[in-house]
């Protein structure tokens, strides 16, 4: 496996304009490799990514792409290099699976934005990669979470990035939908040379997936490394306030008495 | 048979099926613009306007040459073609408003940016009077424009503070009203004579056009359609919502403006030269997005024009010939077959949700 390192992070600070948000963030990701974020809801998850993507100003420390300065690449530079997953549903109007995913060859097109030979037959590999090619003509909005979180998959890959940046990209999914866009995502990354950087909220579901973990609590790093290293109870902890014994115990009995009162009502 | 030609090009990109609707429509413009031209007050047979249309001489019988002549070319041919490019104008601002908000009922009318338009004419108007009864175009236009930009800062404004789509069009009708309420108060107290020529105005209407008019109408809108059409990359990324498209490469802001002014001047030069005219910029895009189901700016520009002129030479024509000789505001017809349209998208958004 390829292991040039694609995303390096140097001491990053971000926030808005009045609140300092994040800290002291160092870490790399690597060609093939899925990073995943971890922490408790307001910890700096998204922040993170946000800094990544640009849509927040660095305040401090450097990013660097293939040991390129991100700050002084351009916009299409960027976009011809980073692909990004946004958090929450999106909405189209009349929007074909197909045009979807033509989006993402938008860096690559020219004034008009119509398709070269060359877009299209990238456009139709990225659909048979995310196995969407049979919901092409379909409208956006009639898929299922899982088939469309997949188009947009697609779009990203024929975005030809080397770094994907997903923001939650399993929340609206079942579990098994979770677990089956996380594999692909994995798969996608491995064959293409893609660093992905992504936040997942289920801690097992990352523990699972990724091949090295962040951990955040309140703007900072408490820890960076392979998952089965890094994700120790204490940590666990650390991060979420919580005694994991205790819970396990409390968890138990309230489910007990949550089948008591639905056993006397029935 | 038409239905044979477009399930065979379901399979392709839909281009073929694009550029067949756009000759249909185009075909259909046409032959609305000639029944125009024959319709009237003064009934004119077919022949005899493709005679006056292509210059050759009529040796048939009816009204006398001369007063044909100028029934078509100073009276109903000024009309068609600002009912066809006005019309234009209206469904391409509402387009941009609808992509502008992610807002499927968003349009100038409803979001007060024509109100706000009438307003600073009237106002205009009134205070000009003095000075001069017909106003120069260029005062017109950039009087309407001026209203156009004070409205839609404050929806742009509101729509900072609103979450939801749904108020941010009730505020909108709410600016609307609040310029029609000062509008009919400056009207009210205004002198007969200054008021002339505002009180058809104020209803909305395509009469009263000449060459002229018709020329700065073509020259704004064509520019304006031009310019929309340049943006057609960058306007198919905004739909995605704004972080996509700048993680696109597209350069939000400037985008943001454009779409702005460009919705804005459109709405003004309706409504500096017809007045307010209500629903078309609703409506017109949400129908030819059904039709041609697809979200591609470059194909929904032409055909919102295309939809925008046939709709209200449609009802342009509706408006002078049902309750002739009395005229009906062209609002009025507009409404009667736009409002329906909303209703139906509200629903169906509704039933998507759920």
């Amino acid at each position: 496996m390829n292991t040039e390192i694609i995303f390096t992070a140097k001491n990053i600070a971000a926030g808005y304009k009045d609140k300092r948000i994040l800290e002291g963030f160092s870490f790399t990701a690597e060609a093939g490799e899925l990073l995943i974020l971890m922490g408790p809801n307001g910890a700096g998850k998204s922040t993170v990514l946000k800094t990544i993507t640009g849509r927040l100003p660095l305040q401090a420390g450097e990013m660097l792409l293939q040991g390129r300065d991100l700050q002084r690449m351009s916009a299409d530079e960027k976009a011809k290099s980073i692909g990004a997953f946004f958090p929450g549903r999106i909405t189209t109007e009349h929007m074909s699976c197909r045009e979807m995913v033509e989006m993402g060859r938008y860096p690559y097109t020219g004034h008009f934005g119509v398709l070269g030979k060359a877009d299209k037959s990238a456009v139709d590999e990225a659909m048979e990669l995310t196995d969407v090619s049979s919901l092409a003509d379909k409208d956006l909005m009639q898929l299922s979470d899982g088939q469309r979180q997949r188009v947009l998959l697609a779009r990203a890959i024929c975005q030809e990035p080397k770094l994907l940046v997903l923001d939650e990209p399993t929340t609206y999914l079942d579990v098994r939908y979770q677990l089956e866009f996380l594999a692909l995502l994995r798969k996608l990354c491995r064959e293409r040379g893609i660093a992905a950087v992504l936040s997942v909220h289920e801690v097992e579901l990352a523990y699972r997936a990724a091949d090295r973990l962040l951990c955040i609590k309140d703007g900072r790093m408490e820890a960076f490394g392979k998952p089965e290293e890094v994700l120790k109870d204490d940590l666990l902890q650390k991060l979420f306030d919580i005694n994991p014994s205790r819970l396990h115990e409390e968890g138990h009995t309230e489910l007990e008495q949550y089948a008591a009162t639905l056993g006397r009502r029935g | 048979m038409g239905n044979r030609i477009l399930q065979k090009e379901k399979g392709s990109d839909g281009r073929t099926r694009v550029f067949f609707w756009c000759l249909l429509l185009l075909l259909f413009l046409f032959a609305l613009m000639l029944t125009n031209l024959c319709i009237g007050s003064v009934d004119i047979p077919f022949a005899r306007v493709m005679c006056i249309l292509t210059g050759t001489p009529w040796f048939g019988s009816g009204w006398d040459n001369d007063f044909v002549s100028t029934v078509i070319w100073k009276i109903r041919f000024p009309r068609a073609v600002a009912a066809v490019f006005l019309g234009g104008a209206l469904a391409l601002s509402g387009y941009l408003l609808q992509t502008f908000f992610h807002n499927p009922i968003a349009g100038p009318f409803v979001l007060g940016i024509s109100s706000g338009a009438k307003l600073c004419v009237a106002l205009t108007m009134i205070l000009m009077a003095r000075y001069m009864l017909v106003l120069p175009s260029a005062v017109l236009i950039l009087a309407a424009f001026l209203g156009a930009m004070i409205s839609m800062g404050f929806v742009l404004l509101l729509s900072m503070r609103v979450e939801r789509m749904s108020l941010l069009i009730v505020a909108g009708i709410m600016i609307g009203y609040i310029c029609s309420a000062i509008t009919d108060f400056v009207v009210t107290f205004a002198e007969d004579a200054q008021i002339v020529n505002l009180h058809n105005w104020t209803r909305g209407s395509f009469s009263g056009m000449n060459a002229e008019n018709d020329m700065v109408i073509m020259l704004l809108t064509v520019l304006c359609f031009l310019g929309i059409l340049f943006l057609a990359k960058p306007i198919s990324a905004y739909q995605l919502g704004e972080e996509y498209a700048s993680s696109l490469g597209v350069n939000v802001r400037g985008l943001r403006v454009c779409l702005i002014l460009l919705s804005s001047l459109l709405a003004a030069v309706v409504t500096a030269y017809a007045g307010p005219v209500s629903f078309v910029g609703i409506a017109v895009p949400q129908l030819v997005k059904q039709l041609v189901r697809t979200a591609r700016p470059l194909a929904l520009i032409p055909m919102c024009f295309l939809g925008g002129a046939i709709f209200c030479l449609g009802c342009d024509l509706i408006a002078r010939c049902v309750f002739a000789p009395t005229e009906l505001s062209i609002s009025t017809v507009t409404a009667v077959f736009g409002a329906p349209v909303v209703i139906a998208v509200m629903l169906r958004r509704q039933k998507e949700r759920l």
